[in-house]
């Protein structure tokens, strides 16, 4: 359920990257508790340097230059290190393999890993990791290498290990980008699951058809800037606007979109395929 | 189409004692074609086009490639036929500019300085990096670098292109350039194999589909035919098209309605719409 | 503890368990140290040669015999075809006479010492590096990680060998599909080994690239699990001693009492009676 608490504030948020200038600029936003928040972009539009920055990799990890701030759960960013902001911010990665720790004999070792680095109990560890194993569909997991593990489930084994840490929000960086369909599927099944318990999720993806099924809103970003933000349906009907910057929306979307601008047909736009069945079965009744 | 380019009698290939890739694949592909070659991670179809260019030798059958096979024949002549780029830009980037980059593969063809000019220039026009020659690979975005990786294997003048994940990473605009890139490259003859898991994409681009799973080809055939065996699909987790999908859906409703694209959907609907 | 060991060279689990495997990695090292140390205590090149068949036999049991006799072989063999015959002939100490060569002319005359010592040093340095590749091929990179933070290591310098390791499998693979991206260009991989030297930046580049980018991506997602946090982690593996290990220590002190036995009775070349004056180092 989305409050209107929010939980991330962005104040005139600038940051420019030490080699590379404006990768965001002028951000000035809210995400709400229990919010599923979805940003959509083109190639370099700032989707990755918007996720690093809710947990501090922005700007500290890479240096450069910022204006105005970001406050995590009250926590302004700029005055808290990433691993103090890691209780509140989870961060899951693109890359499968790359983003697990290295240092884990087994799945379940790989979970408990960020709780080993805040030195959290053991008996805690073992708990929060079976917990989390269990959440993500990797039960039965817990001997196994990290290393063995199919890409879809070596994310999911990402995402257990963000959940262990039982972050206020967790942020996943086009989670599912270098996936095969089956490890999508698994991948984006999980996140809605996640979503649909009431968690706090910023989602930067590509694949925005799957992103219309449970984004409550999304952030368009281009060239460092807000475009848009405004609830899925909303933002995903703005077909022209989308293109342009180069986003394809829902392919649905777009037929809608088609019908309307080329025959002026007045209709809803849909952005999932249900939404879409009814609204051009409706349509097309009786032809 | 053309005549027979690339023939693949019955090969089966182990990586090593545990692990085969590839349970007796069959296929033939004709100049000039379009294919789209899908199926999950470990299904085959990475190595089975790498047996394409010689990459891989197969540990039983054969592979001919323009009457060669690919057994008795060394790997840098069969690459001067069927041209492979990989996936990841960054796996072979490893010069200074532009130029130097798409020049390689043709050095390494033993053309002369000047050919090697014309076919640096005439590569570079194709994907649309005129003038960039003496930029720095890695100051180009990522959408470029991918079309620098494809003009490096263009400049080689191969009959056959095996584009690996060409979309992955890209957006809208860099899949627009992509398949406007496809089409000229088939217009002059050249058969282009498309490995990817975005389905649209292929709806977009390929005549052909061919789909494996667990070594073996489980269907090869139109893509019209192959995207719409929702049955052969569902076997190998492998999702439609939503324009398909939609399609389906609204069929189930009563209505007749069959398309590949959001194009080919909106014609139809116009049709329909005119019609009543 | 399940009995899965992951090579240091390939990520994917190979069922190797061995006794030597099974062995507490403080008491391997502490074997290569104390068995590369007898090495230089003695200079007799035939009990060095059974210090260095004894570790071979070790590996045997590890089933790391091929690698080690391999990279041993690289090191002393040339060592060795090389030392003996300039050192036969121009050892400082060289007394005792055992052959005259004839060549171009010239008498040059061999001796003994000259000939021991180019076999005693090369045999020294297998003995030190077999015992090294004993410990480090038979123990699990984690255990190894284990090791250092049981004695203490500061947790970056842990970090920056546990990277190396769990890079390395990770290069190997790069680098293969590296070479496979540049073969489809056209490099040359049948060709002598002067081209293929040429070949050297077009793989070095992207492979170095490559694996930074990967580093660095290793690092933030490290970063973002608390990895910096000046707190005492929580580390999940722990040596103990078990029987077998008390077995080895035993060994290894019966052995230590007998060497020091026959180096006080014997002196420092017990079986081949070396004599000579052996200047520092």
């Amino acid at each position: 359920m989305v409050s209107n608490e929010p939980i991330v504030v962005y104040e005139n948020f600038s940051y420019s990257y030490p080699t590379t200038p404006n990768a965001l600029v002028d951000i000035n936003l809210e995400i709400h508790r229990g919010e599923i928040f979805g940003v959509i972009g083109p190639n370099g539009a700032g989707k990755s340097t918007f996720c690093k920055s809710l947990n501090g990799l922005v700007p500290h990890f890479y240096g450069g230059t910022m204006k105005g701030r970001v406050l995590v759960d009250g926590m302004d960013t700029f005055e808290h290190t990433t691993a103090e902001l890691s209780t509140k911010v989870g961060l899951v990665f693109q890359e499968p393999e790359t983003q697990l720790s290295g240092l884990a004999l087994t799945v379940e070792d790989e979970v408990g890993f960020g709780l080993s680095m805040l030195g959290f109990p053991a008996k805690l560890i073992r708990q929060r990791a079976r917990e989390a194993l269990e959440k993500v569909g990797l039960k039965g997991f817990e001997r196994r290498s990290p290393f063995e593990l199919s890409g879809g489930e070596q994310q999911r084994l990402a995402i257990a290990t963000v959940l262990a840490m039982k972050p206020e929000i967790m942020v996943l960086d086009e989670p599912v980008a270098l996936l095969d369909p089956i490890g999508k599927y698994e991948v984006l099944s999980v996140i809605k699951e996640i979503a649909a318990e009431g968690s706090t999720i910023v989602i930067a993806e590509h694949e925005i058809e799957e992103l219309a099924y449970f984004a409550d809103r999304i952030l368009v970003l281009n060239e460092g800037r807000m475009v848009s933000l405004d609830n899925a349906k909303m933002v995903l009907s703005e077909v022209e606007k989308l293109k342009k910057i180069g986003v394809d929306p829902p392919s649905v979307t777009e037929l809608a979109y088609l019908l309307e601008h080329d025959l002026g047909i007045k209709l809803e736009y849909p952005i999932t395929l249900p939404e879409a069945l009814k609204i051009f079965g409706e349509l097309m009744e009786g032809r | 189409m053309g005549e027979k380019i690339i023939e693949v009698k019955d090969v089966w290939f182990k990586y090593s004692e545990k692990v085969t890739a590839l349970r007796g694949v069959s296929l033939e592909v004709a100049q000039g074609e379009r294919i789209a070659l899908i199926g999950q991670n470990g299904s085959g179809k990475t190595t089975l086009a790498k047996h394409l260019n010689g990459l891989l030798k197969p540990t039983k059958g054969d592979v001919i490639v323009k009457g060669m096979n690919t057994k008795e024949t060394p790997t840098h002549i069969l690459t001067n036929i069927v041209g492979y780029v990989f996936q990841n830009p960054a796996h072979q980037i490893f010069t200074k500019s532009v130029y130097e980059e798409v020049a390689y593969g043709p050095k390494n063809q033993g053309l002369s300085k000047e050919e090697v000019d014309e076919r640096v220039k005439m590569a570079l026009e194709l994907v649309g990096l005129s003038g960039y020659e003496n930029v720095h690979p890695y100051d180009l975005n990522y959408g470029q670098m991918k079309l620098l990786t494809i003009a490096s294997i263009i400049a080689m003048q191969p009959d056959v292109y095996v584009l690996d994940e060409p979309t992955s990473g890209q957006d809208h605009r860099g899949r627009r350039k992509l398949m406007k890139l496809i089409d000229r490259l088939n217009r002059e003859g050249k058969t282009i194999i498309v490995i990817t898991h975005d389905m649209r994409f292929v709806a977009e681009t390929s005549e052909r589909t061919i789909l494996m799973a667990r070594g073996k080809i489980i269907g090869d055939g139109p893509t019209e035919e192959i995207l719409l065996n929702t049955e052969l699909l569902r076997q190998t987790a492998i999702k439609p098209p939503q324009i398909v999908q939609l399609c389906e859906g609204l069929r189930k409703q009563g209505i007749d309605l069959h398309a590949l694209t959001i194009q080919e959907a909106y014609q139809v609907l116009r049709r329909k719409l005119a019609a009543s | 503890m399940s009995s899965l060991a992951t090579s240091i060279l390939r990520r994917s689990i190979a069922e190797v368990d061995t006794p030597m495997h099974r062995l507490d990695p403080r008491v391997k090292f502490l074997f290569f140290i104390w068995i590369s140390v007898w090495a230089y205590i003695f200079l007799d090149y035939t009990l060095t040669a059974i210090f260095l068949i004894t570790v071979l036999i070790l590996t045997f049991i590890g089933k790391i015999f091929k690698k080690t006799v391999k990279a041993v072989s690289i090191i002393v063999v040339p060592w060795m075809a090389v030392g003996i015959p300039i050192l036969s002939a121009l050892f400082p100490w060289n007394k005792t006479l055992i052959y005259n060569v004839q060549l171009f002319g010239y008498n040059i005359p061999l001796y003994y010492e000259g000939l021991a010592w180019g076999i005693v040093w090369p045999l020294r340095i297998g003995v030190c590096l077999a015992s090294a590749m004993f410990f480090l091929f038979t123990t699990e990179p984690v255990k190894l990680i284990a090791l250092l933070f049981n004695f203490r290591m500061p947790f970056r310098f842990i970090y920056a060998v546990a990277g190396a390791l769990q890079f390395t499998p990770i290069l190997l693979d790069d680098l293969q599909t590296i070479i496979q991206a540049q073969r489809s260009r056209g490099l040359r991989t049948d060709v002598s080994l002067l081209k293929r030297l040429a070949n050297y930046p077009v793989l070095i580049v992207p492979l170095t690239l490559s694996t930074l980018n990967k580093v660095q991506i290793r690092a933030i997602a490290l970063e973002s699990r608390g990895f910096s946090a000046p707190v005492t982690k929580t580390w999940p593996y722990d040596l103990s001693l078990k029987r077998r290990d008390y077995i080895f220590l035993a060994g290894i002190i019966a052995t230590t009492i007998i060497f020091i036995y026959i180096y006080l009775v014997y002196g420092f070349s017990p079986i081949n009676h070396l004599q000579f004056y052996i200047a520092a180092g």
